[in-house]
């Protein structure tokens, strides 16, 4: 080395060298990893959906227990322990939706979008490290959810009534399709979120999708057309995936696919619009 | 009174009430989801009469004679209703909270210092466009669903007994539910906080008691909100332990008034 070269920190070639895609994987799945733990709202959310759900089943079951002999022999005959145990599933959902939903649309909010996509260009990276960690996180929570909210809602059915256990083959797989159900609900929650960046619109549209629309069509008449439709709401493969009587409704394999399809389509119009529009 | 004083006129109370109105007014139609969420209040009112009635009217023939027989025109052809409160909801809740949002609320405080009057003003505001534009969509979705129901199906006529009641009900339900999110708008303060009261209340609870017991269904669900308010616009009760129309409505209303009486305490102790 001459003594006229140049330090080598100032060679033009020692500019820190371009993040290696791992790297930069890590980087942001780290930086959203912070922002979600620093969420309050997705916090209060979730807290506020475990115990909802949990309260609920300990309600019905223990309503159920004090009932029982009022029950008429028909209403007793067709009590199912799982089905009823499982029924706070279905406001459950709502609160993983919400979940996803405000995981990305607080940002939205805030304006903290600018500074995470001017850190981060890279715009699917983005929302995939968002789905990584949203489909993680929502898992465990859901599989907690739903078998802590299961176990203790059995636990009230004492007595002559008919209980489930976890051991019992159809319990398991109501309990992890509701499981599945909650997980899939939170990434539509996240994609629908993405799309239309206000909490207030994802939350109605969530709400209508998942409360409002099974009432108004599912005591329709059971014409080909309904056939065709109303069994492939998302509320309804839902059921598919925890509820004992399926009746007319899509068998658990394919209900779980076509959610998974909901998902991926969502996810797809999410990616098209965050990359094309400005933040 | 001499009219060359313009103190006097200043304090006039229906100057002032005019003022108020007009401009309230103006800033529920500037609020610029208000004419999209208005006119698709309308579209889904609409929309539901057409894709229920067609749903009964191709699968009449594969219902019981029980189904057939508890089949309700009327009912059928407004229950788009269900969908279109969430929009007016929405809307209720978002025209407080917006201005609170906005950091609107404190001009509009200071231009306005008589808050009772304020709010009460803002209310026969949007009660009075909401009524209208409800009205008439339940109309428009009623006279849909008459010609889609043809054949062996059933319909109604405004002549009937119950159906007049029924159509205007739809109207006076949708106004209760917007100034139901109004006060609940004002209470809260928050979009999130408001929209969640308000659906939890509407929605969220009429599943939960679903969840219970029959008996226990039976006693809760009668006397929430919206399923008591729900009467109003059936002209089949849907079950014997249904209110009556009017019971359900005046229930609907004292829910209001309550809300809105909450609202009229704290507001006036609350900084803006």
């Amino acid at each position: 080395m001459t003594p006229t070269d140049p330090p080598a920190a100032h060679r033009p070639h020692a500019t820190p060298p371009r993040a290696t895609p791992l790297a930069r994987g890590r980087a942001v799945l780290t930086s959203e990893w912070i922002k979600l733990r620093s969420l309050r709202s997705l916090w209060t959310t979730a807290l506020t959906g475990f115990t909802a759900s949990v309260g609920l089943s300990l309600l019905v079951c223990s309503s159920y227990r004090s009932r029982w002999h009022h029950l008429g022999a028909q209403a007793r005959a067709h009590f199912h322990p799982t089905d009823t145990g499982l029924g706070f599933l279905q406001i459950t959902a709502l609160f993983f939706g919400a979940l996803g939903a405000l995981a990305v649309t607080t940002e939205y909010g805030t304006g903290q979008i600018h500074g995470t996509l001017m850190a981060t260009p890279q715009r699917p990276l983005v929302l995939a490290a968002k789905t990584l960690l949203l489909f993680v996180l929502g898992s465990a929570l859901a599989l907690a959810t739903v078998s802590a909210a299961f176990l203790l809602g059995q636990s009230r059915l004492t007595g002559t009534m008919p209980h489930a256990s976890l051991t019992d083959p159809g319990a398991a797989h109501a309990v992890l399709g509701g499981a599945l159900y909650l997980t899939l609900t939170g990434l539509l929650g996240l994609f629908l979120g993405t799309l239309v960046r206000s909490t207030a619109i994802a939350l109605s549209t969530l709400l209508g999708l998942f409360t409002i629309l099974p009432v108004l069509v599912d005591d329709l008449p059971k014409s080909p057309a309904w056939r065709h439709t109303v069994p492939y709401l998302p509320s309804n493969l839902g059921l598919s995936l925890w509820h004992s009587h399926i009746g007319f409704l899509v068998r658990p394999a394919p209900a779980a696919g076509t959610l998974a399809l909901y998902v991926l389509v969502a996810a797809a119009a999410a990616l098209t619009l965050l990359r094309t529009r400005d933040g | 009174m001499n009219p060359t004083l313009p103190a006097e006129r200043r304090h006039s109370m229906p100057t002032r009430l005019r003022a108020t109105a007009r401009s309230e007014w103006v800033k529920l139609w500037s609020v610029r989801s208000a004419p999209t969420v208005l006119a698709a209040t309308a579209l889904v009112i609409v929309a539901g009469a057409f894709v229920l009635c067609s749903g009964y009217r191709s699968g009449w023939a594969s219902m019981s004679a029980s189904e057939q027989a508890a089949f309700d025109p009327t009912f059928t052809s407004l229950r788009g209703i269900e969908l279109a409160q969430m929009l007016i909801g929405a809307l209720g809740v978002l025209a407080v909270t917006s201005e609170h949002g906005t950091g609107l609320i404190r001009a509009t405080l200071a231009a306005t210092p008589q808050r009772a009057q304020l709010l009460t003003v803002k209310g026969l505001v949007l009660g009075a466009v909401v009524w209208a534009l409800s009205t008439a969509s339940s109309f428009a979705a009623f006279t849909a669903g008459r010609h889609l129901l043809t054949g062996p199906v059933p319909h109604a006529s405004l002549d009937d007994p119950g159906v007049l009641r029924a159509v205007l009900g739809g109207g006076l339900y949708l106004t209760l539910i917007a100034l139901f999110g109004t006060a609940l708008g004002a209470l809260t303060r928050s979009t999130p906080l408001g929209l969640t009261t308000l659906f939890g209340v509407l929605l969220v609870l009429p599943l939960t008691a679903g969840l219970l017991p029959g008996d226990l269904t039976d006693t809760i669900l009668p006397y929430l909100p919206g399923e008591a308010g729900s009467q109003i616009w059936h002209v089949k009760p849907p079950s014997p332990h249904s209110l009556t129309p009017w019971h359900g409505l005046s229930l609907l209303t004292l829910y209001v008034a309550a809300s809105a009486a909450a609202v009229l305490t704290l507001h006036r102790k609350r900084d803006a």
